[in-house]
């Protein structure tokens, strides 16, 4: 046999064993896309601003106390999110450069204007960036340590962006999507404080002893009614110290537990450290309440009634599932600000099944479709075409599991696409060979022709659709980006199939005979 | 075989006949989509929340409406989803305002009041998940295994996940005794989750909540994939053959995008992103078509030096037309079988195609060629002119 046929016959078989070697076994190497397995896709926004007004409250907290150590009572400090800044006033005799010193050992991220009887702490220039930075990763790596916990298999936890806002969580296969995201958002931030009065039905009665105004330092916090069977019946208002004795940081382990009616609650301990301070607390407090306090809401308000140290209990009227939920986000940590959806897209394993099983009806459909035309239409030479199709749809395949490139729902019809798609380089060769043996060309001759002239109108035609397919995945999203991907090999491999292989497999036909005088096309 | 033979249409004779009808049906699309109902935007672009569920009875829509009501002041839309005998039904409600939330928790929470009250407590076979029942099952230990309760989780695991296996084969579970069906239960989980069980009146099939931030965002980027691409086409034409050509190939790609979205706002079809998608694959394909003619008039126009371009370009139609009708009917039978099977999720992708890829084989002919021959004359022209002066 000629050499030249030799040598494309091993290219082909060549590629046809990669691409089969590629993609065996089929169910392992082709990625489903979220639409297809099932799963949830979340595009979380950190609320920065949070962690902003977060740092100012604390900052202001730190500075009363490490001045009251050094002998200096400040009065109110006011916090400004919007100028990112504290502003207090000095006392009369105040040693200013205790003050100085006080600022530049505890506030080093920050600038002191000092004014004649007010100083402002004003964050440095790339304070506010590394605090929302900081935000940003430890949201990250909190989401991230929830998910573990949880337990979803190959999780896809990412920023967008190198120092955006936004965080991208995809997970697969997930059964209860709603209790998944509950999970996620939880800011799960706890604190331990000192009641000082209520329970109260209204904020006003418990600002009446202080003539109507919030003391400094302290706060009024609300909290859920219950009854005694355990149902909420209305809300209740606490005024509390406004400083944490301890908060969820302090936390070294919780789990799900229930009391002695076997009603539901979360067990926690704390670190060694917290220990101490809590030990202290409670034991100079025997006898007065203490609220717990999760996301800002009072959840109980148990009277101490003896030295408590290490571990305690948080009460809520909780079934069991979220008794479970609490732990499980309390072990894995607060979140450093408040989270939002900005977009979710949840598929259910059924709805994406489906999918998967019709796509697969329209694909088979689709083929057996186009193949009997072509046979019907081009006789010997539509079986020719038919072969590239399969070939084509073979390389289609084992090129997007060489990749890694996920099939999706959009994906499928991408492939339906390129079923239609690939034929049609085949039809412009055919036409064309009809053509050139119409005007009485060799059969030969037409199929040199036909081929040669083709190829250049095959390549303009198809460089059109691979434009727009670029464009496609360059602004697309998730299983947009995997329709321009498949639509995309599909076209490649077309011109693979459609030019080299048909080429090849008419010289096979036609080798070895001298005068071929028809051509079954 | 052949379906079709040698012709000799003087299809540019039509040119005026042709262009004007296209004209007419563009600005009546357009007045339609601007002045009359418009396009039917969907959550992609508008922002709001979106819920697929499936109902074990023939779901009652007031029912549901009434049940939404209390949620929020924007009108629930409620309509039914795919194949009637299914009872599944799409629930969508827009973000009121510009406010960023998910609307997916409040819109199951009043489903569940509504439907669901029967279960009290019980645990729903129908939206909660394996890891919830491996709990209760590895909390209750029916097979009395002992064991510590990591050990007793990982035994009960195999059985809750082919409970939820169940689920995503059928779609949902009909009644408490469906269970029976489950296989790889033993008898006294079996009838343990029996006893704990119920089987709500509905399963959550999909959620998609897009904020009005992200709507923005892909508003934004479906637009400038758009434009990047009809300018991708001009250049890579004008390129490969010459400024004519290429203002010709993109005045049929507005064509055919325009009577698309017309067909689109007429038939009340939803423009969500695998919508864009499919125009833009649109734009690809249906540029081929025109390509094939223009290579033919370029080859044309190297053999018959000095022909008329009107009856060359006439000849090079007549001669492609063929694979025109070809190539367009095999890409539309595989089109026809995604509308067909694909399912109401891929349908209005395919209905874009379908109309597209019709409306696009017209113009390949109708007004392709024509507007290439129109700016080739006043190019022509204005040359002679500059050469006169």
């Amino acid at each position: 046999m000629d050499k030249k046929i030799i040598y494309r016959i091993v290219l082909i078989l060549v590629v046809v064993g990669l691409a089969a070697w590629s993609i065996y076994p089929p169910s392992e190497r082709i990625n489903y896309g979220l639409d297809l397995s099932g799963g949830v896709h979340l595009v979380l926004q950190v609320q920065t601003d949070d962690a902003i007004k977060a740092e100012l409250d604390d900052a202001s907290l730190r500075l009363a106390s490490v001045a009251e150590e050094e002998g200096i009572t400040l009065g109110t400090v006011l916090t400004d999110p919007d100028n990112q800044s504290l502003t207090f006033d000095v006392p009369a005799g105040a040693d200013r450069a205790v003050l100085s010193e006080i600022a530049l050992d505890y506030f080093g991220d920050y600038d002191v204007q000092r004014g004649a009887d007010s100083w402002t702490l004003k964050f440095k220039a790339n304070t506010e960036k590394m605090i929302r930075d900081q935000a940003v990763r430890k949201g990250l790596e909190t989401i991230n340590n929830r998910i573990d916990e949880f337990g979803v298999a190959e999780p896809r936890i990412n920023r967008q962006g190198i120092d955006g806002d936004r965080i991208l969580v995809q997970l697969p296969g997930v059964d209860d999507p709603e209790r998944v995201k509950d999970i996620i958002s939880k800011t799960a931030f706890l604190e331990f404080k000192e009641v000082l009065g209520g329970p109260a039905p209204d904020r006003a009665s418990l600002m009446q002893a202080t003539g109507g105004t919030l003391a400094p330092g302290t706060e009024i916090l609300p909290g859920t009614r219950t009854s005694f069977e355990g149902e909420a019946v209305g809300r209740d208002f606490y005024l509390l110290k406004k400083v944490a004795v301890v908060t969820g940081r302090e936390l070294r382990t919780a789990r799900r537990s229930q009391d002695e009616f076997g009603q539901a609650n979360v067990r926690f301990d704390l670190v060694p450290s917290a220990a101490d301070k809590f030990g202290a607390f409670t034991e100079s407090h025997i006898g007065t309440p203490m609220a717990i306090i999760l996301d800002g809401r009072v959840m109980s308000a148990p009277v101490i009634r003896a030295r408590i140290t290490d571990s305690g209990v948080i009460e809520g009227n909780y079934s069991i599932d979220e008794a479970e939920d609490l732990a499980l986000v309390l072990r894995a940590g607060a979140l450093p600000a408040r989270l939002i959806y900005l977009e979710e897209r949840t598929v259910g394993p059924s709805l994406g099944h489906d999918s998967v099983v019709r796509g697969l009806r329209a694909i088979v459909a689709g083929l057996v479709l186009v193949m009997v035309f072509m046979v019907i239409y081009y006789k010997l030479s539509g079986i020719n075409a038919v072969l590239a199709l399969i070939l084509n749809l073979l390389l289609l395949m084992g090129a997007m599991a060489y990749f890694g490139a996920t099939l999706t729902l959009p994906g499928i019809a991408g492939v339906v696409l390129t079923i239609g798609m690939a034929v049609d380089a085949n039809v412009l060769i055919f036409e064309r060979i009809r053509e050139e043996l119409r005007v009485g060309k060799t059969v030969r001759a037409a199929i040199d022709t036909g081929f040669g002239r083709a190829f250049g109108t095959i390549l303009d035609a198809n460089m059109t659709t691979l434009i727009a397919a670029l464009f496609l995945f360059q602004f697309g999203t998730g299983p947009i980006k995997g329709f321009a991907v498949t639509l995309s090999i599909g076209i490649l491999a077309s011109m693979f199939t459609a030019v080299f292989v048909s080429r090849t497999l008419y010289m096979v036909v036609m080798h070895g005979r001298d005068r071929v005088q028809t051509l079954s096309v | 075989m052949r379906i079709i033979g040698d012709t000799h249409i003087p299809f540019l004779s039509y040119r005026k006949i042709a262009l004007g009808l296209s004209m007419a049906v563009i600005l009546a699309g357009v007045a339609y989509m601007f002045f009359g109902p418009g396009l039917n935007l969907g959550i992609d672009f508008i922002g709001g929340t979106q819920v697929t569920v499936k109902f074990n009875d023939a779901p009652d829509l007031d029912r549901i409406r009434e049940a939404m009501s209390t949620i929020s002041a924007a009108t629930p839309e409620i309509q039914r989803f795919d194949e009637v005998e299914k009872h599944e039904i799409l629930i969508r409600i827009e973000n009121p305002g510009d406010v960023e939330g998910d609307f997916t928790k409040p819109i199951l929470d009043a489903l569940h009041q509504e439907y669901d009250s029967g279960l009290s407590g019980r645990f729903d076979l129908n939206t909660q998940g394996a890891r919830e029942l491996a709990n209760r099952l590895s909390e209750a230990d029916p097979e009395g295994i002992l064991g510590d309760a990591e050990s007793r989780r990982e035994h009960y695991q195999t059985q809750a996940r082919a409970v939820l296996e169940y689920r995503k084969l059928q779609g949902m579970f009909a009644s408490v005794d469906a269970l029976d069906k489950v296989e790889g239960l033993s008898p006294e989980v079996l009838a343990y989750i029996k006893t704990i069980a119920g089987a709500g009146e509905f399963a959550l099939l999909g959620a998609e909540n897009v904020g009005p931030t992200v709507g923005a965002d892909l508003k934004n980027k479906a637009q400038l994939a758009m434009v990047f691409s009809l300018l991708g086409m001009l250049a890579y034409i004008w390129l490969r053959f010459q400024l004519p050509y290429g203002i010709g190939a993109v005045a049929a790609l507005f064509h055919d995008v325009l009577i698309t979205l017309s067909a689109l706002a007429l038939f009340h079809r939803e423009i969500n992103l695998p919508t864009i998608a499919a125009l833009l694959t649109l734009v690809g394909y249906s540029v081929n078509d025109t390509v094939v003619v223009f290579d033919r008039v370029r080859e044309n126009l190297k053999l018959h030096r000095g022909e008329d371009l009107e009856k060359l370009m006439d000849n090079s139609i007549n001669q492609t037309l063929s694979r025109t009708f070809i190539t367009s009917g095999t890409t539309l039978m595989v089109v026809l079988t995604l509308y067909l099977f694909g399912g109401d999720v891929i349908n209005t992708f395919a209905f874009v195609l379908l109309i597209g890829i019709i409306v696009g084989t017209y113009s390949s002919i109708f007004v392709a060629s024509p507007v290439a021959l129109g700016i080739n004359k006043i190019l022509v022209a204005r040359r002679r002119r500059k050469r006169q002066r």
